[in-house]
Formats: structure tokens, sequence, C-alpha cells
């Protein structure tokens, strides 16, 4: 897919600052089996004896209220979005 | 430096100054600061607040340490009902609907935030010049950039307009402007101060973190934003910093210090920057203490992982930004063309940029040649310092390679910004501790140390002012 659809910015493209940077990452040669590479991958796992509990919490109205105040375009209390999907 | 909080409080208690009256004043001297460094003030916010620590106050109640101590928070924090913008136009007129964990805390210790801080961008950036609301300017001299992102938040820290603020370090984000207007910026462990209502750059690497005059006021400030945070499942347990670690007896002698070649070799690192931190080593040396050069990741290497990395996780985080829910929306005649005219036209180029190339190493084909191997080397990185720590017990370096430039000068050029980030993105992309202490270069020192050993930072720090 082109970049400006993926990115959904008009007449978007590669920057050559950017492609610089890539093109060190290119030429890189990691070591991944080097001893102690893949311990910080396993560091950075959270474990699942410690995730929150999988429930719905209510969110208080204060919260709702400014929520809806920042709708861009609002109607009855609705969030008006464009008519049309087109695929 | 003497603590400023705890200066404050006594003024406070005394009843030398009122509340009321310091958030009075440096409401005031925000406002009419020339350093550009206010994207919105809170003045009715605070004052309402001062008024209460007042009537406290005159009452003869007691007050907490940080109860009435005005302080910044940079503009990519949320605060319930204030305006919350990232710097960007797409969210001029955003309105916070809830409080960020960090700076809860902090207001549930009593302190006051007085002003939302110009910035870069969502924090893309090194010189605070890519704002929707214009270049800040920096402390010492104000043709100069403050750095970046947390340019502003640093400036008014430097300039006393703040007593000290809350800034945000995805790559240096912190430590950088530190350095440029010599004060202290510490970026903590990743996960030891909860994300939860910081607007997301690169979540992998994206920290809250204090900046100050004065190294007990981080430690301080530390202590009361860190913690488990249910709303970040990303945050870890950890010890608080005790009071007396200033006094502890600093073991000098048989201390292990390490400093990388690669960074002193840099052919980018400026002279003047080069020769001071020698200097500094050879000090080190003759007070005793063990100091290693070692090897380490070019520069390049270094930059390159880290942006890699850090434009996939902001263009998948900045997806959400479309103008359908919230923000400033440009209607089209279709749904998808809607989106692209809201983003291409409230963007700035440098978000633009780094959203490209975000999409550009995750798309088909990319995804293995540049992402997983930026992923791999990441690895390496981290399994290098996790090497490294068994030698030395801490890591110095400068905290960037040149002064800072020109306002202006380098925003054409944003190559030079990014490898401007050499000497910060590493010790990101590990999740380390790392202090900039404004000592030693023009633009400061770093201090590294293994993750949730920021103890043994402090300690060194204040060792550091004893023999500068």
């Amino acid at each position: 897919m082109p970049l400006d659809l993926l990115s959904s910015i008009k007449g978007a493209s590669s920057s050559e600052a950017v492609t610089e940077l890539f093109s060190v990452i290119k030429k890189a040669v990691p070591e991944n089996t080097k001893e102690g590479t893949q311990q910080p991958e396993k560091e950075s796992v959270i474990s699942v004896e410690n995730l929150r509990s999988d429930e719905v919490k209510e969110c208080p109205e204060i919260e709702k209220e400014i929520i809806r105040a920042n709708f861009p375009k609002e109607k009855n209390g609705y969030l008006v979005v464009p008519k049309v999907i087109d695929d | 430096m003497e603590s400023e909080i705890r200066k404050i409080h006594k003024q406070l208690r005394s009843g030398s100054i009122s509340c009321t009256g310091l958030v009075n004043q440096k409401i005031k001297e925000l406002e009419e600061s020339p350093n550009n460094t206010a994207n919105y003030l809170l003045a009715e916010y605070a004052l309402e607040r001062a008024a209460k620590v007042d009537r406290k106050l005159s009452e003869g109640e007691k007050i907490g340490l940080l109860e009435g101590i005005p302080f910044g928070v940079k503009d990519v924090y949320l605060l319930q009902g204030c305006n919350a913008s990232g710097s960007s136009a797409i969210l001029k007129g955003y309105i916070a609907p809830y409080t960020a964990t960090a700076i809860q805390k902090l207001m549930d210790a009593g302190a006051i935030p007085v002003v939302k801080e110009n910035c870069d961008s969502f924090g893309h950036g090194s010189s605070n010049e890519n704002s929707a609301f214009g270049p800040a300017r920096n402390a010492l001299n104000e043709d100069l950039v403050p750095g970046g992102s947390s340019g502003g938040s640093a400036v008014n820290v430097a300039k006393g307009h703040t007593v000290f603020s809350i800034g945000g370090d995805t790559g240096g984000s912190i430590r950088q402007p530190a350095g440029f207007n010599r004060v202290y910026g510490l970026k903590p462990t990743y996960g030891r101060i909860s994300r939860y209502g910081l607007m997301a750059y690169a979540s992998s690497t994206d920290c809250v973190g204090p900046i100050s005059k004065s190294l007990e006021d981080i430690r301080l400030l530390l202590n009361t934003m860190s913690g488990p945070d249910g709303h970040d499942q990303t945050t870890i347990a950890s010890s608080g910093i005790p009071a007396d670690i200033f006094s502890e007896e600093f073991p000098g002698k048989g201390f292990k210090l390490g400093y990388y070649k690669s960074f002193i070799e840099n052919e980018h690192l400026d002279p003047g920057i080069r020769k001071n931190f020698l200097e500094l080593i050879i000090r080190l040396k003759q007070q005793g203490l063990r100091v290693k050069q070692m090897d380490f990741f070019n520069t390049d290497v270094l930059v390159s992982t880290y942006y890699t990395l850090a434009m996939a996780e902001t263009a998948s985080n900045l997806a959400r930004l479309d103008g359908m829910n919230y923000g400033e929306r440009m209607t089209a005649d279709t749904l998808k063309e809607g989106y692209a005219l809201t983003r291409s036209v409230h963007f700035t180029e440098e978000t633009k940029r780094r959203i490209v190339g975000g999409n550009q190493v995750l798309s088909l084909g990319h995804a293995e040649e540049i992402y997983l191997k930026a992923r791999a080397l990441r690895s390496q990185i981290t399994g290098a310092f996790n090497r490294d720590f068994k030698e030395v017990d801490l890591i110095i370096s400068p905290v960037s390679p040149g002064p800072p430039p020109k306002i202006g000068s380098s925003l054409d050029h944003p190559l030079e910004m990014y490898l401007s980030d050499a000497y910060t993105v590493g010790f990101s992309l590990g999740g380390l501790p790392t202090l900039t202490s404004p000592v030693g270069t023009e633009t400061g020192i770093q201090i590294t140390a293994p993750k949730n050993q920021e103890q043994v930072i402090f300690k060194f720090a204040k060792y550091l002012t004893g023999i500068i």
C-alpha cells in the first residue's frame, strides 16, 4: 500500500534523512546468538500473574461530559461522523 | 543547590510569603517571559488551590512539604478540565477528560500546576522548534534553542518561573534540555513512574521525569510520583530513595565508573565538550575512583535503532488522531479523504516525517529488513548494558555532542537533529535511569545506573558537586 494511504497523509513519501537512518540498520549485523542478547527480551515481558482484573469500570460523569464536549461535531448529544464509508 | 521546595515550604509556614502571592508571581513571570515557554497558563485553576492553602495556614493547620508549591507540566500530560495540546495544532482546542497519574500524585501531595509548557509537538524534536506555539527560547541565551522536546519545562525551571517541572523523556527529551539550560533532569528507570495520561510517543521508551535546580528536589519528586499503577501495566514497584542518601559517605576509592570510547571518539563531538569531559575523567581518577574506558556501539547505530523503533511506535500511537472523535476536524467528501486532510493540515512536517517513516518500516518487505533488525539490535544493546554493569557501578557520558544551536539553524536538517541525540537514545533503549547533572561540560554530564539503582546516581551526583 502506498505510504500516503498507510499514513493518511497527503503526498507522503519517504524522506532522505529517514532513509539514511534505515540504511545504517540495513548494514548492521545483529549478533542474535551472542550470549546475553536473549535475556533482555525476557526482562521486558509482563507476567500474566500481574495483569489488572478484566472488568468494566464505569467512567466518572465528569469524564463523559468532557469527552462529549471534545466532539468535533455534535448533534443532540451525539457525535456526528461523515456519512459515507466507501470501502 | 539547596532544596527549593523545602525553602518555599519554610517561607509558607513562617508566613513570610502567601501561597496566593507566590502563585500570582509565577503566573506574572510566565506571562511576561520572552522565552515563550507557556502554552496555557492555569491562573484560575492554580489560584483557587492557592487560596485553600492560605486558608489552611491562617487556621494554623499543618501543610505537607509539596503543598502550595507551584510547578509546570509539559503540555503532553492530561490535567482534567485543562487544555492538552501536545504543542500540536490538531489538539489546540482539546480539553483533558482525566488527569495523568504522575501529575495526580503531585496534586494529591498539594503541589499546584500553574502552566502547560511548550515542547516539540508530541515530543517529536530536540530543539522545541517543532511546536504549533512557536519555538521556546533558551534560558541562558534567547537566540539559542532550549533543547527538546521538554524545552519549555527546562527553561521555566532555569529561570525560576516554576519551582520544578515535569517533563517527558522518550530518547533524551528531559536530559538534553536540562543540559542546555543547566539544571538537573532525571529520566527514571522505565516503568518506575506511570505513563497513564501522558500522550504516547514511543510507548516502549516513554518516561515521566522531574526537572529541577536541586538534586534533593529531584529525589522528593521521584519518590512522590513512583509506583505501580493499574492504568499502566508496564509500571514496576520500587523503593523510595531515603532522605539521608546525600549525607551518606561516598565510597570514593574503589568506586567503578565506565565511559564509552565510541562516544568520546565521535567526530561530531564538540572539542570543548570532549576536553572538559576528559578533564573530568582525570579528576575522578585523581580522587581514587576506578574509571574504565569501555567499548560500545557506534552512535549512528544507537540513533538509527532508536529512531526506527520510535517512528514505528509513533505511527501506531498517532493513528488515533484523525479528527473524528476529538481534535480539529477537516471535512471532505469521503471519510478517508477527511482523515488525510485533517492529518496533512494539522501535523507538523517533523511529525509527518516520523509517521511516514514508521509506516515505511512496518510495511510488508521492510519489516524484516529494518524493523525486526532494529528490535534485534535493541536486544543486543540492552545485553551489552547488562554486561557492562557487571564491571562498573555507573556509566558517565556527555549529554549532547554540541552546545545548543541558534534558533532556526537546525529545523531544515532533520538528520543532524536526529544525530544530536547520539548520547541519550542508547540509555532509553535500555530503559536505564539516567540523570543530567549540570556540571562537567557546557551541557552537563549524564550519569547512568542499572535499572532501579537511582540511589547510586544520587550519591554520585552529590559527590560530583563537591569535587567540581
